[in-house]
């Protein structure tokens, strides 16, 4: 909206309403070129501040109770913003434009848009800018994530990497340092606006914490892109540490409560903290919106192998049918598991390995290879049937299967003959982790299996 | 500008739904080419009927099956594994 009249009606308006979304919309960047055209057009550098300082004290009048650093401090914000409009009319614009193909222009309105958090932030450290007003926080903080990527992508395309520069560069130097610059920077902006809700000591319905999941929210995004699980930790210790004067968890927009815990599960689940993860993630899956595909389809590429390591579980049809990527991505794997088809458990994890490791689920997948032999091993129990029947005795599973069924088991479908001190070091391996009841006796050459749950938690 | 100022402060409600969405179209052109991060949702909060949980009563049981298959033994695998374990059993009593 362009600083006349009606923008200044609009902030009297949504001053005297308290209402913050509202008020984050005038310091959006998000709106149509022509739009922000007029924006900038609207003023010159010269007028820009006596124009807001007019307009706002005019209608501060109106409202009443506005102090003057505070008017003074809304008026640096704008004008910031007001000079963001013009250096981001000029990025859009030059895109395409061969001309000006050299220049950085990202770059440029990344770092405009800094300055105007900078001031925003500094309006709440010294001009007494109220607690309602931080959503205009979240809008100028998402935005700054969103020109840092852009910033970096653009100087990324313009400016390859030449390797031969930089074999020329000492041993230390790493081309992928340099390709997240600015995000890195974003990263430390951010978490000086972090500290600043977090910090807040006000009471809790006047307190800057209310701003403190959105925020983390989008450091945690940003430390997912920079890969650093580590930077991602302390901002949940923070939050940890800082629980007793929170408001409830549950008090705050499911929107931010979902993208948290989603984070929080996959950092759990990094750490190979699958039972956490798997509440962490169960309870994003849960207040999840019901549209959200695309969300939804992420909590279950995490879900899904948390469940096959804690509870043995699987995805049903019905689970994955709204979703093919998901299909594609794990039913090969759960088929084979789930028949104990152990050489094309391992063909299905290869042919996948390069989006698994992608996602980081390979490790956490490959361990589904104990269920699949599990499963295998149960069905060579099955198929030996039960013992003779004594009158008027329950029918008992024959308990003594020797080593060589199982490994003609293991061995079956792949080329390969696998030798009997491997097939006793898997055995002896499935009876460790509990997979299996019993033991080896090798001097007969059997595994004398429990008759009491051979195969504890699968009935048999 | 003016007159679609007036028209949001008459109905400031759907003024408030229209535009986070118009915000959605503009920002396509940028979109990352990486798009495996969590997606900001369109809207802020939601009721407890429009969560995942609360679609269909009970659903959430049926999400999960238990990792082995009993009446499966029909397959080319199970039928493949019983002969092989005809074969062992064979050779050991020979």
């Amino acid at each position: 909206m362009e600083f006349s009249a009606p923008f200044f009606n609009e902030f009297a308006e949504t001053w005297s309403r308290q209402d913050g979304y509202r008020l984050a919309r005038t310091l959006s960047p998000e709106i149509p070129t022509e739009q922000l055209r007029k924006i900038y057009m609207s003023q010159n550098a010269h007028e820009i501040r006596n124009t807001l300082k007019r307009g706002l004290q005019g209608n501060a009048a109106l409202v009443g109770g506005i102090e003057h650093a505070e008017v003074q401090g809304w008026v640096e914000v704008y004008a910031a913003y007001w000079n963001a409009t013009g250096v981001i009319l000029a990025a859009r614009e030059s895109s395409g434009d061969d001309s000006r193909a050299s220049q950085l222009t990202w770059t440029k309105v990344y770092e405009a848009w800094t300055e105007l958090l900078n001031l925003l932030l500094r309006g709440y450290q010294n001009a007494g800018f109220e607690a309602w007003t931080i959503p205009c926080l979240y809008v100028v903080s998402k935005n700054l994530r969103t020109f840092a990527i852009m910033a970096d992508e653009e100087r990324n395309s313009k400016n390859p990497i030449d390797d031969s520069a930089a074999a020329n560069l000492q041993d230390d130097f790493d081309p992928e340092t340099n390709k997240h610059q600015k995000l890195e920077d974003c990263a430390r902006v951010l978490g000086r606006v972090f500290t600043l809700c977090q910090a807040d000591r006000a009471p809790i319905e006047e307190s800057r914490k209310w701003g403190s999941y959105y925020i983390a929210n989008l450091l945690l995004k940003t430390y997912f892109k920079l890969n650093s699980a580590s930077l991602s930790k302390h901002i949940l210790n923070s939050l940890r540490a800082g629980r007793g004067d929170m408001p409830d968890f549950s008090a705050f927009p499911k929107s931010q409560q979902v993208t948290f815990k989603y984070h929080q599960g996959v950092l759990a689940f990094l750490e190979e903290n699958y039972g956490e993860a798997e509440e962490h993630l169960t309870d994003a899956w849960n207040l999840c919106h019901k549209n959200a595909m695309r969300n939804k389809e992420l909590i279950l590429t995490y879900l899904i192998p948390c469940h096959l390591i804690t509870s043995h579980t699987l995805p049903t049809e019905k689970l994955l049918e709204p979703y093919p990527r998901l299909q594609k991505l794990f039913l090969p794997l759960c088929r084979c598991i789930k028949r104990g088809e152990l050489h094309k458990f391992d063909l299905a994890l290869q042919e996948g390995e390069d989006e698994f490791v992608k996602r980081r689920i390979y490790l956490t997948l490959e361990r589904g290879r104990d269920i699949a032999l599990r499963n295998l091993l149960r069905k060579v129990f099955i198929a030996r049937g039960f013992e003779e029947a004594k009158e008027g005795e329950k029918p008992v599973r024959r308990s003594r299967v020797p080593v060589a069924e199982f490994a003609a088991a293991i061995s079956l479908g792949s080329q390969e003959k696998i030798d009997n001190d491997e097939v006793e070091c898997l055995l002896a391996n499935m009876i460790y982790k509990g997979h299996m009841k019993g033991y080896i006796s090798r001097q007969h050459g059997i595994v004398v299996l429990s008759k009491s749950g051979a195969f504890p938690g699968t009935r048999v | 500008m003016a007159s679609s100022q007036n028209a949001n402060k008459k109905d400031s409600k759907t003024a408030a739904e229209a535009k986070p969405e118009q915000a959605v179209t503009e920002q396509k052109p940028a979109a990352l080419e990486e798009d495996d991060e969590f997606e900001d949702f369109p809207v802020d909060d939601w009721e407890a009927e429009e969560t995942e949980a609360a679609g269909g009563s009970g659903a959430t049981q049926h999400l999960w099956e238990e990792s082995w298959d009993d009446d499966d033994t029909s397959d080319d695998f199970s039928t493949q594994l019983k002969e092989e374990l005809k074969k062992v059993e064979a050779s050991k009593k020979r």
